[in-house]
C-alpha cells in the first residue's frame, strides 16, 4: 500500500494538503473565536466598570437580622457566603461585609442645638481600617473605646461635612440602649478619605456611607451581633467581589445559569440583588450569537472548496487508477477488498494531515486574531492563542468529513471491471447538473433570497440591532449565486467556443485547431477545474469586496460621528445664589490652556447639545442636535466628504458665517415640518432655554451628526428614529443660553499622542464630563471581534482557496499533459513544432484558464453588486449614520488577480519543462505496451 | 535480382543510408539495435523492412523518419544529410514530405476519423476546406471506412484505427510513407488490400513507401526487400 501511494507521491501530497487545509481552518475557528469571545467579555467588563464606576462581578447580597437571640441568621449567612465563589465557579476576590444598626437621632455632648433632628447610623465594615486614610484625628485604638465608655468611630469627610459633626465630639445615640438601657455613646477619633482607594473595597451606596459611623469590626461584633445580645435589628450588606479577568468565555454560560437559580430559585434568592454582571453577560451572550452565526456562515464556502478540492483530487487518483483496479477486480479480487484498500490508504492520510492541520489551525487563528484589514495584519491588536476542547473536536469532525470526502468515490470505482470501463469510455453523457437545470434552480434561489432581503431591507437591519443573529440564506444566497452563475457559464462556454471557432475558423493554423478540437472534447473533464477557477476568483473578489466595505464604511462613519481629533467636555461648576439654589448657570472654566496645549493644532468651543427639542405645537417635541460653531474655527477643524450633502461642506459654512442670526437645519425639518429657507425656528436647549434663528440652508449631513438614533425597547425590538439637526452660531447660543457648558473640538498636531491629552487633564486637575478621542475610536473599531473575526475568516478564507486553486491547477493540467504524452509523440512525429505544441497548450489554458477567471471576475463583481448592499445591513453599527458605499480596493483586485497570473505563468512553465524533456521515440514507444 | 538493379539505375536515390548503427545505453553497457546498416532507396520504390521482433526495423524506420539519430553512420534523404537539417528543418519534411502509421496509435483522440486524416494535410499546409473534405473521403474510401468518418477513434475497432491511420497518412500525399507494422492488427485480407494500396501509390504516385512486416505473405508485394535480424543486415 505504502508503495502504491508512494508512487503517486504528487497526489497523495495533494490530498494530505487538501485534508490539513481542512482541519486546519475547522480547528481555527473555535481557537480564534475563544480568543476573541474572551476579550470581548473582559472588554464588556471594562466598560460596565469605567461606564458605572463599580465593581462589575460582584454579588450583592442584603439582609436583616431582627433581634435574633441566637444570631443564626447573620451566622447562616456568613456560612453561606464562604461557600459561595465556589457555587457560582468564580474566583473570589474579597468579600466586605458592612453591618449597622437602625439609624438614630443623635445628641452632642458638646450642647449643640443645631445638631438637632440629624440623623447617624452606627455600622461597621469588615477590613476598614486597611482601606482608608485617616484625614484627621486618629485611627481606633487597641480598646476600640475611650475610658469613658464611648465607642471610637471613624466617618467619612463627606459625612463629617454633611451631618455637622466635630472631630473629637462624643454623640449618644438615643434611639440604641445599651443593656443597662442608657443611650449608647460614640467619639469621633478620626476622619477619612476613600479617594485614594482603588481596590474596590468601597461599593457600598454613597448614602449609607454619608449616614454611619464606622466602629471596629471585633467590638461590633462582641457587643451587637454576640449570642446573647440579640436585641438589635441590624442591617446586613455583604459585596462579594470576584474577579472577572478569570472568567473564560467557556465558564459563562454556567455562571449565568448558576446566577440564575441563586436569585430566582434557590434558598436565598430573597437577599441577592440583581447583579450587574448578569446584564454584561446577556449583552455578550447576544454579541456572542451574532459573531459565532455569522463567522460560522463565513466560513461555509471556503469549507465546500476544500472538500470540493478532496473530492476533485480522489477522484482523479481514482481515474489514473482505474486500468489497475479493472485489472485486480477482473482478476477475480472483491470489490470489498478494493474499497478496504482505499480505506486504509485515506485514514492514514487523513491522520496525518488532521494531525498536521490542528497545528496549522492553531496557526490560522493567530493570524485571524491579528487581522487588521482584508489581507493585513497587525501585531498590535493581535489576540492570544490557546487551544481548546472544541478545537479537538472540530478537528476530529473535519477528519471525519475528509474521509468521508476521499473515499465515497471509492464506492462506484471499486465495482469497475474492463468491460465497464471500456463502455464507459465510448459513453459520453450531459453532466447531471445540467440535466437537472442545476444552474437555473441555483440562481433561482439565490435571486429570491436577494429580492426578499432587498425588499425589506429595514426588517433585516432591526433583527441585527435586536441582537438576534440573522438568517443564514442571508449569507448564502450569495454563494449560491455565485456557484449559479458559475454552473451557468460552464453550459455556455462550449457555445462561446464554438461561436470564436466560427469566426477565427479561417485564420487557424493547426495548433490553434486542435486546441478547440480538444477544448471542445474535454469540455466535460475541464469542468470541475474551470469552475473551481470560476469560484476561486469571484469568491475572492466577492470577499475582499465584502471585507473592504464593512470595515472602511465602519470606520469612515466613526470619523463621521467624531466629528474631530479630541473633544473635552469639562465638568462646570453650577453657580449658586446666596441661599445655595442652584441659578442654571456654570462657571466658565478656562479655555486658554487648550489653545496653548502642545498636542493641539487647532481648537474651537462648540455648543452641543444632543437631547436639545424642537418645540412643534404644545405638547410635541422633537429631540435634535443643536450645535453653536464658530464657523471659520469650525471649518478649520472638521471636514465632510464630498457628495453626502448637496453643496460642498464649505459653502454651507460660508452661508451661515454671513447671517448672524442664521441656522442650518437637517433637511427633514423641509421635508417633516415644511420650513423653507428664510423660516424662523424656535428650539429649546435640554435644561429648557430657548432660542431661535432664521433657516439660510438645509444639509442631510454635518460632522459629528447622528442622521439616526436607535433605541431598544423593553421586549428587544429596535426602533430607529430620524435624527434632528440644528446649526447655528456660537454667539447666538451664548446669548440666548447663557452660562450653559461648551464643547472644545480640537484638531490634533503633529506631536499628537492619547497620552499627552492625559497628562494635560492631570496638570490641569481638570474634572471631565465627556472625552472624545478618534485615535482611540478607530481602535476601538479595529479591535471589534465581528469585524475582525470577518475580516480575518475572509482573509483566509481567500488565501486557502487561492492555495487550493493553485495547486488544484497544476495537478489538472500536469495530469491533462501526462495523460496525453503519447498524443504529443503523434503530433511530434507528424512535424509539429515545439512551439506549436505550446501554443496549443497555452490556447487551452486561455479557454480554460483565463476565461474562466474572467467570467468569475465578472461574477465576483455581479454578486457584489447584488449583495453587499443587502448584506451591509448585517453588518452595520446601531449608529450608522453614512450611507453605505461599496468598496473595491484596487490593491486587492491587483494582489489577486497577480496570484492567479502567477499560478498560471507556474502551470505554464510546469508544462513548457515537461515537453522539452519528451522525447518523441519514448513517447510513442509508451503506446506500444 | 534483376528486377532490383533495373530500378536502381532508372531511378535517383530518395533515401541513402550509409553504415548506420544505432546504440542504446542500457543499465551496465551498452545495447547494439542497429549495427553498420547500408542501404540505398530509390524514389518511388515499395519496400518492405523485415525481420523478427527487436531485430531493429522500427530503430531504422525512425532513424529516416528524422524521428531519431544514428549514432554512427550517415543517413541521407533527397540527397541531404539528416543529420545536419535543423530541428526545424527535420520538422518541416515529416510535415509536408512524410506520412507515418505507427504501430501503436496515430491518431489524436478528439478528433472525429474524417478530422484526423483532414489534420495532417492541415499540418502540410492545406487550407482550403472543401479539399481537405473531399481528400479525406478519397483516402477514407480506399481503406474502406467511409461509413465511419464521423466516428470518435476510440469507437472503433484496432484493425479500423489502424486503417484511419493509413488514410491519415497517405491523405496529404507524401513523398515517403513510413508504415510500422501497419497489417498487425488487420485480417489476411485486409492486410493484401493495404499492401496491395501500398504497391499502387509507389507505382501510380511514385510514392516511395518503406513498410515494416514480419507477415511473410506479403513480401511479394515489395519491390525491394531490406531483412534484418539482431540489428545486422542479412540483405538488400
Amino acid at each position: 500500500m505504502l508503495q502504491k501511494m508512494w508512487h503517486k507521491k504528487w497526489m497523495n501530497l495533494c490530498l494530505l494538503l487538501g485534508i490539513t487545509l481542512l482541519v486546519g481552518t475547522l480547528v481555527s475557528f473555535p481557537l480564534y473565536a475563544q480568543a476573541a469571545y474572551d476579550r470581548m467579555l473582559q472588554d464588556e467588563f471594562d466598560d460596565c466598570l469605567s461606564e458605572q464606576g463599580i465593581w462589575p462581578s460582584m454579588n450583592t447580597l442584603v439582609t436583616f437580622s431582627k433581634k435574633d437571640k441566637k444570631g443564626e441568621t447573620i451566622k447562616n449567612m456568613e456560612a453561606f457566603l464562604a461557600g459561595l465563589n465556589d457555587a457560582m465557579g468564580v474566583k473570589g476576590l474579597q468579600t466586605i461585609s458592612y453591618y449597622s444598626l437602625t439609624a438614630s437621632e443623635i445628641v452632642s455632648e458638646m450642647n449643640r442645638p443645631d445638631l438637632s433632628g440629624e440623623n447617624l447610623r452606627l455600622g461597621t465594615m469588615s477590613g476598614l481600617e486597611d482601606h482608608v486614610t485617616i484625614r484627621y484625628g486618629e485611627d481606633f485604638s487597641q480598646e476600640g473605646m475611650t475610658k469613658d465608655g464611648a465607642y471610637e468611630v471613624l466617618v467619612d469627610e463627606a459625612c463629617l461635612i454633611e451631618k455637622d459633626l466635630l472631630l473629637g465630639e462624643t454623640l449618644s445615640l438615643s434611639n440604641v440602649l445599651d443593656k443597662n438601657g442608657k443611650p449608647i455613646r460614640v467619639f469621633i477619633k478620626g476622619v477619612f478619605d476613600t479617594s485614594q482607594n482603588d481596590d474596590y473595597y468601597w461599593q457600598i451606596d454613597k448614602l449609607d456611607l454619608l449616614g454611619t459611623c464606622f466602629m471596629r469590626e471585633d467590638l461590633f461584633r462582641s457587643v451587637f451581633m454576640g449570642e446573647r445580645v440579640g436585641k438589635y435589628n441590624i442591617t446586613c450588606n455583604y459585596y462579594q467581589l470576584f474577579s472577572y479577568e478569570d472568567i473564560s468565555c467557556e465558564q459563562v454560560p454556567e455562571l449565568y445559569e448558576n446566577t440564575k437559580y441563586m436569585t430566582e430559585k434557590g434558598g436565598y434568592r430573597s437577599v441577592f440583588k440583581k447583579p450587574v454582571y448578569m446584564n454584561v453577560l446577556e449583552k455578550y451572550m447576544g454579541k456572542q450569537t451574532r459573531i459565532a452565526g455569522t463567522l460560522r456562515i463565513l466560513q461555509i464556502p471556503v469549507l465546500i472548496m476544500l472538500a470540493a478540492f478532496l473530492f476533485m483530487i480522489s477522484n482523479q487518483m481514482y481515474e489514473m487508477e482505474k486500468n489497475e483496479i479493472s485489472v485486480i477486480k477482473s482478476r477475480g479480487s472483491y470489490r470489498r477488498q478494493i474499497f478496504l484498500l482505499y480505506l486504509y490508504q485515506n485514514l492514514l492520510l487523513v491522520v496525518t494531515g488532521g494531525i498536521i492541520g490542528i497545528f496549522l489551525g492553531r496557526g490560522f487563528a493567530s493570524v485571524l486574531g491579528a487581522t487588521r484589514n482584508f489581507l493585513s495584519f497587525s501585531s498590535e491588536n493581535s489576540l492570544p492563542v490557546t487551544f481548546n476542547r472544541q478545537g479537538f473536536l472540530y478537528a476530529l469532525s473535519g477528519m471525519g468529513f475528509a474521509l468521508l470526502c476521499l473515499t465515497v468515490p471509492a464506492i462506484p470505482h471499486s465495482g469497475i471491471t474492463i468491460v465497464n470501463l471500456k463502455q464507459k469510455k465510448s459513453a459520453n453523457k450531459k453532466p447531471l447538473w445540467q440535466k437537472l437545470f442545476l444552474d437555473v434552480i441555483l440562481l433561482a434561489v439565490s435571486l429570491y433570497g436577494y429580492y426578499s432581503f432587498h425588499k425589506d431591507m429595514s426588517a433585516v437591519s432591526n433583527t441585527v440591532l435586536s441582537g438576534k443573529s440573522l438568517d443564514p440564506l442571508l449569507y448564502i444566497s450569495s454563494s449560491l449565486f455565485i456557484l449559479g452563475a458559475g454552473l451557468l457559464y460552464l453550459r455556455l462556454q462550449p457555445l462561446f467556443v464554438q461561436l470564436i471557432y466560427m469566426i477565427s475558423k479561417k485564420r487557424l493554423g493547426p495548433a490553434g485547431y486542435i486546441s478547440f478540437m480538444e477544448n471542445r472534447k474535454n469540455a466535460g473533464k475541464q469542468q470541475m477545474i474551470m469552475l473551481f477557477l470560476i469560484m476561486t476568483i469571484s469568491l475572492g473578489m466577492y470577499h475582499a469586496i465584502v471585507a473592504r466595505t464593512i470595515l472602511d464604511n465602519a470606520l469612515e462613519n466613526r470619523e463621521y460621528l467624531d466629528g474631530t481629533d479630541i473633544i473635552i467636555l469639562e465638568k462646570w461648576t453650577p453657580v449658586k445664589d446666596e441661599s445655595g439654589i442652584a441659578t442654571g448657570s456654570y462657571i466658565e472654566p478656562d479655555y486658554q490652556k487648550y489653545m496653548t496645549a502642545e498636542f493641539v493644532q487647532d481648537c474651537t468651543r462648540v455648543y452641543y447639545d444632543d437631547t436639545a427639542y424642537y418645540k412643534e405645537g404644545k405638547n410635541d417635541r422633537q429631540i435634535t442636535t443643536v450645535m453653536g460653531i464658530h464657523t471659520k474655527e469650525f471649518g478649520s477643524i472638521t471636514s465632510l466628504s464630498e457628495g453626502l450633502n448637496e453643496k460642498s461642506y464649505y459653502t454651507y459654512l460660508n452661508e451661515l458665517a454671513v447671517v448672524p442670526d442664521g441656522v442650518i437645519v437637517s433637511s427633514n425639518f423641509k421635508t417633516k415640518y415644511g420650513y423653507e429657507i428664510g423660516d424662523s425656528i424656535f428650539y429649546c436647549s435640554s435644561s429648557g432655554k430657548e432660542a431661535n434663528g432664521r433657516i439660510v440652508d438645509f444639509v442631510d449631513y454635518w460632522p459629528g451628526f447622528a442622521t439616526t438614533r436607535s433605541e431598544l425597547d423593553a421586549d428587544m425590538t429596535a426602533h430607529v428614529s430620524e435624527g434632528y439637526l440644528i446649526v447655528t452660531h456660537y454667539d447666538v447660543l451664548r446669548k440666548y443660553w447663557e452660562g450653559l457648558p461648551y464643547e472644545i473640538w480640537m484638531k490634533a498636531g503633529d506631536q499628537y499622542d492619547p497620552a499627552m491629552v492625559n497628562q494635560f487633564i492631570e496638570e490641569n486637575h481638570m474634572q471631565i464630563r465627556k472625552y472624545m478621542n478618534k485615535q482611540q475610536d478607530i481602535r476601538g473599531v479595529l479591535q471589534d471581534p465581528l469585524l475582525q473575526g470577518t475580516n480575518g475568516v475572509l482573509t483566509l478564507g481567500f488565501v486557502v482557496t487561492i492555495l487550493l486553486c493553485v495547486v488544484g491547477y497544476l495537478i489538472y493540467f500536469v495530469m491533462s499533459v501526462k495523460e496525453r504524452e503519447l498524443v504529443f509523440g503523434v503530433l511530434r512525429a507528424s512535424g509539429f513544432h515545439k512551439s506549436e505544441l505550446i501554443l496549443m497548450l497555452f490556447s487551452e489554458q486561455l479557454f480554460c484558464g483565463v476565461f474562466s477567471c474572467v467570467a468569475g471576475a465578472l461574477i465576483g463583481n455581479l454578486t457584489s453588486q447584488l449583495f453587499i448592499p443587502v448584506l451591509q445591513y448585517a453588518y452595520a453599527s446601531e449608529d450608522q449614520s453614512l450611507p453605505m458605499r461599496m468598496i473595491v480596493n484596487s490593491a486587492d483586485m491587483i494582489r489577486l488577480y497577480g496570484v492567479i497570473a502567477g499560478a498560471m505563468l507556474i502551470c505554464l512553465f510546469v508544462l513548457i519543462g515537461i515537453l522539452q524533456r519528451m522525447n518523441i521515440t519514448k513517447a510513442l514507444k509508451l503506446g506500444e505496451e | 535480382m534483376d528486377r532490383f538493379e533495373s530500378v536502381n539505375r532508372e531511378k535517383k536515390n530518395l533515401i541513402t543510408v550509409k553504415n548506420v548503427s544505432r546504440v542504446f545505453p542500457v543499465p551496465g553497457g551498452e545495447f547494439r539495435a542497429l549495427n553498420d546498416i547500408s542501404v540505398e532507396i530509390p524514389q518511388g520504390t515499395f519496400v518492405i523492412l523485415k525481420g523478427r521482433s527487436g531485430s531493429g526495423k522500427t530503430t531504422l524506420m525512425n532513424l529516416i523518419g528524422t524521428l531519431d539519430d544514428p549514432t554512427e553512420g550517415e543517413i541521407f534523404y533527397d540527397g541531404r544529410k539528416i543529420g545536419e537539417l535543423s530541428e526545424r528543418e527535420r520538422e518541416n519534411l515529416r510535415r509536408r514530405e512524410f506520412g507515418f502509421v505507427f504501430q501503436s496509435v496515430s491518431l489524436i483522440p478528439s478528433l472525429s476519423v474524417q478530422q484526423n486524416v483532414e489534420f495532417s494535410m492541415r499540418l502540410a499546409g492545406e487550407k482550403n476546406e472543401k479539399t481537405l473534405s473531399s481528400r479525406a473521403q478519397e483516402c477514407l474510401k480506399l481503406v474502406g471506412l467511409l461509413g465511419r468518418k464521423e466516428h470518435m477513434p476510440s469507437e472503433l475497432s484496432g484493425g479500423e484505427q489502424q486503417r484511419v491511420a493509413i488514410a491519415k497518412a497517405l491523405a496529404p500525399r507524401p513523398r515517403l510513407l513510413l508504415a510500422d507494422e501497419p497489417t498487425a492488427e488487420l485480417d489476411s485480407a485486409m492486410a493484401a488490400a493495404v499492401t496491395e494500396l501500398f504497391q499502387k501509390m509507389s507505382e501510380q504516385e511514385g510514392v516511395t513507401v518503406l513498410m515494416t512486416t514480419h507477415d511473410a505473405g506479403l513480401m511479394g508485394a515489395a519491390q525491394m526487400l531490406i531483412e534484418l535480424e539482431n540489428g545486422e543486415q542479412i540483405n538488400g
